[in-house]
């Protein structure tokens, strides 16, 4: 008995893990180019749930189609948060840059309560509903689409960095500004675009999460920690080691609802954390 | 001391501050609401020069506030809930204990060579983290809220019918911050931790001990915040774990950045002026738009991050020096003037 | 100068990746001496330098201050037990005044009491006491060299390692600080490790040379053994091809 309730809850937390990996994905993309750490990209995944929210609804679309919209929406807030915010604080003391995207977080918020209120929404139904089982573990078909959407999204991404030519100048000047700047890589575009895509990565994140979640102005903070804790686990340079994070922290958080508390996964997210910059602050699968 | 230092126009007007602060309360003692207000000032004025010694100083954008006032509150109030102890010893428990507290965060996030924003993610998560901690605890009361035995009058129980008493105790309290910041300053501590936020590794080699000194000043900050929460609680009169407050905790840090970190009397500035128009907006708005505003403070914070990032008492203290110099350039200019036989 | 050396630096490899910044390096410096640490571009000479002060952890090897095995140590240690240094590129702390910057060093050997008096000597003996007031960031290239010697000098060193201070000194400039090193030395009896590109530098006060080249330890000896030595002058120059005249 609960070996199976394990197992099920290992394979919910490894596809919710794969999310997780999608979202710490932009994260890391601004975080490892321009050592900025946003504070609000957690708030960033609620403003695309919502954006997926007013657009289904308007539209009629499926959450799925959303990111048509959504992803190029978000991509465009991106560029104008970094001209307007980030770019001016990158001059100034680590501390004011966190501060700045501390503000912002609180102004997406306050955003968010003002314009949807407090209660959570929700979207009706969505293309895939239902479950299938394996044995006796239950397998939610939105689960299993998000995970397996996510996991493309994050090949195409690392696909994107290596082969082509933004791709590249992103991870050059992530590299080495200097040199990256002599061979023609325009850095402050290079940083926008960045920035752009990480932002806009959590608009298939916030699409896909729609498919069976709600939304409420509060849950920025969740996804947030979340993102940081799987980004200190996996460390900058390695995809895959992202991937796996993801997994290893959604199964975490999975086997302590299961097996303790659903209020304590919070704790034992936060020890983990504590545990990993203890033990290898690098990040387990970090290579700088 | 030289008499002419003694009287110089700093001190006169510390002075004149000092006077006017001690002399409000009565001045509105038949306002309830008011002496609310000023006491509430005063405490985020304590807690955000607590602040300043970390974040100011040190140079660590610490959100956890909250953490610690919560520790002291939960001792403090715990301690006079089942064993009728007094909130003076609480308090001191109290920060105490979030000094333990402190220490438990500092070890593994200050080591030479950690990132610095890991210490931030960790300070904001941490008053989450106890918020859920302290709800599943039962013995000290999980989610329900406790209420405070009442007195008429009690500095025992530190429970009194008006607001004024607790007024005067944070006045006491954020005197002695203002000199604990101050004295910080002078020494080895203050000087270790400005060359760390300049350049943690030169700071290094020059022999700055650089998690000894984080430490330190995490510990310094702990300690006082843990003691206003021993505070806090017998003036709210409840205790629940609704005390751990992300936002509360934010909002210090906003605080002490908008005042001017680092200054002394920067978060002190910060906290009268902010904490004032907070109140303001809130009565004028009311409760209905919550998130207003913490919206009207995002948006202050963004503003000064962009545009003056070492804060409104660094501005004024720039007025004042050009102020200073344009006196003493007028001075100079009218002595050619009484040179006869020109 | 005694027979034991002050720093002992052996087998000394540090490997980033599959970089090999530092091979097998093995040196010695006595106490009173001034020694010179030179090499082309890239031949791992700051990161010697760090791995020696503990800003980077050494891959393998030793390294023994004053008889005690600091490799591993924290900076701040290594600094206690008398060691500090001076960075390549300057490290100002650019929002701190002059006498601020001074008295961060000078607290390493002197408690509250008499750390004001220690900002004033070094300051004096730099000749740094006019921009005590100055803000870091205000100041020149050249002023900010000496600022650096000075906060390092305020950690009353037995040994101090110097990373390029001579670069980007005009000739006036450059005698000044190696006048002042000159009297470290020997008014103070700190002994001296210097990293330099500047020859009229390092054949100006230094005893002896090691060379570096690609990570390892090539020559050490005289100023004029150095200059004449075929490998150091490949290193510099590359391959002399054969001409034919």
């Amino acid at each position: 008995m609960i070996f199976q309730t394990a197992l099920q809850s290992l394979l919910d937390g490894a596809m919710l893990g794969a999310i997780y990996a999608l979202i710490t994905l932009g994260l890391a993309l601004v975080f490892g180019v321009m050592n900025v750490v946003n504070f609000a990209h957690g708030d960033f995944v609620m403003v695309s749930m919502y954006a997926t929210f007013w657009v289904a609804t308007l539209l009629a679309w499926d959450a799925l189609a959303t990111p048509l919209i959504t992803f190029p929406l978000l991509f465009l807030i991106g560029i104008i948060i970094y001209y307007t915010i980030i770019r001016r604080t990158l001059r100034h003391s680590y501390v004011i840059q966190i501060a700045a995207t501390v503000g912002l977080q609180y102004f997406l918020r306050a955003s968010a309560q003002v314009l949807f209120q407090a209660q959570p929404k929700a979207l009706q139904s969505s293309v895939v509903q239902g479950s299938f089982l394996v044995g006796n573990i239950t397998v939610l078909n939105s689960r299993l689409l998000a995970a397996v959407i996510s996991l493309v999204v994050i090949v195409l991404v690392s696909i994107f960095l290596s082969k082509t030519w933004p791709g590249r100048a992103i991870r050059a000047a992530s590299d080495d500004l200097d040199v990256s700047s002599l061979m023609g890589v325009n850095y402050q575009r290079t940083y926008a675009l960045s920035f752009g895509l990480g932002t806009a990565l959590t608009a298939i994140a916030g699409g896909l999460l729609m498919t069976f979640q709600q939304v409420s102005p509060v849950m920025g903070v969740s996804f947030g920690l979340l993102s940081y804790v799987v980004l200190a686990f996996a460390g900058l340079g390695s995809t895959i080691g992202l991937l796996l994070s993801g997994v290893i922290i959604g199964s975490a958080e999975t086997l302590t609802m299961a097996f303790w508390d659903p209020r304590a996964r919070l704790l034992v997210i936060y020890l983990i954390f504590i545990v990993v910059l203890w033990v290898r602050p690098r990040g387990i699968f970090g290579r700088k | 001391m030289k008499l002419k230092n003694l009287f110089s126009a700093r001190n006169i007007l510390i002075l004149v501050l000092l006077a006017i602060a001690t002399v409000i309360p009565i001045v509105i003692r038949d306002d309830n609401y008011a002496t609310l207000l000023a006491t509430n000032v005063l405490l985020y004025a304590v807690l955000a020069t607590a602040w300043n010694i970390i974040g100011g100083m040190g140079g660590q954008l610490d959100l956890s506030a909250g953490a610690y006032l919560g520790i002291g509150a939960f001792t403090s109030g715990t301690l006079v809930l089942r064993w009728n102890v007094t909130p003076w010893a609480g308090m001191i428990l109290g920060g105490i204990l979030a000094m333990g507290l402190a220490l438990v965060v500092g070890i593994p996030l200050f080591r030479f060579k950690i990132r610095e924003v890991w210490f931030a993610l960790s300070s904001a998560a941490l008053v989450e983290v106890l918020r859920v901690a302290f709800t599943m605890w039962e013995e000290v009361g999980g989610p329900t809220e406790r209420l405070l035995p009442y007195y008429e009058w009690s500095f025992y129980h530190l429970r009194f019918n008006t607001y004024m008493p607790f007024y005067y105790i944070l006045l006491v309290m954020l005197l002695i911050a203002l000199l604990v910041n101050y004295w910080v300053r002078r020494t080895k501590l203050g000087y270790s931790l400005l060359a760390l936020s300049e350049d943690e590794d030169a700071a290094e080699v020059l022999g700055v001990d650089a998690r000894g000194s984080k430490i330190k000043a995490l510990l310094i900050y702990a300690f006082m915040a843990g003691v206003v929460g021993g505070v806090d609680v017998c003036i709210k009169g409840n205790l629940s774990p609704k005390t751990f407050n992300g936002v509360q905790s934010t909002e210090v840090a906003i605080l002490g950045i908008v005042g001017g970190m680092g200054i002394t009397f920067g978060p002190m500035l910060g906290a009268i002026l902010l904490v004032s128009a907070r109140e303001l907006l809130r009565a004028r708005l009311g409760g209905g738009l919550e998130g207003l505003y913490m919206g009207v403070y995002a948006t202050v914070l963004i503003l000064v991050a962009l545009f003056s990032p070492r804060g409104i008492a660094a501005l004024l203290q720039d007025a004042y020096a050009k102020i200073q110099a344009r006196f003493q350039r007028k001075n100079n200019y009218e002595r050619p003037a009484d040179t006869p036989g020109i | 100068m005694s027979d034991q050396p002050i720093l002992q630096v052996s087998d000394l490899t540090v490997q980033f990746g599959n970089l090999l910044a530092n091979q097998n390096i093995s040196l010695q410096i006595f106490p009173g001496e001034i020694v010179g640490l030179i090499g082309p571009n890239g031949a791992g000479k700051t990161t010697c330098f760090n791995a020696i002060t503990g800003l980077e952890k050494p891959t393998s090897g030793r390294i023994i201050l004053k008889g005690v095995d600091v490799t591993g140590w924290l900076p701040h240690k290594i600094c206690k037990l008398g060691m500090s240094r001076t960075f390549q590129v300057t490290r100002a702390f650019a929002h701190m005044t002059v006498a601020e910057a001074v008295r961060v060093g000078a607290y390493n050997r002197h408690s509250e009491k008499d750390v004001s008096e220690q900002v004033e000597k070094v300051m004096e003996f730099t000749e740094l006491s006019e921009y005590r007031n100055k803000t870091c960031g205000d100041l020149g290239l050249a002023t900010l060299r000496r600022i650096e010697l000075a906060r390092a000098m305020a950690t009353d060193p037995e040994i101090l390692l110097l990373d390029e201070s001579g670069a980007g000194l005009n000739t006036i400039e450059l005698s000044g600080l190696m006048n002042i090193l000159r009297r470290l030395n020997q008014e103070v009896g700190v002994t001296l490790c210097v990293v330099e590109h500047v020859m009229q530098m390092v054949m100006g006060i230094c005893q002896r040379i090691f060379v570096l080249d690609s990570g390892e330890l090539i020559a050490s000896g005289t100023p004029a053994e150095i200059s004449s030595n075929s490998k150091v002058i490949e290193a510099y120059l590359g391959r002399r091809k054969a001409y034919v005249a």
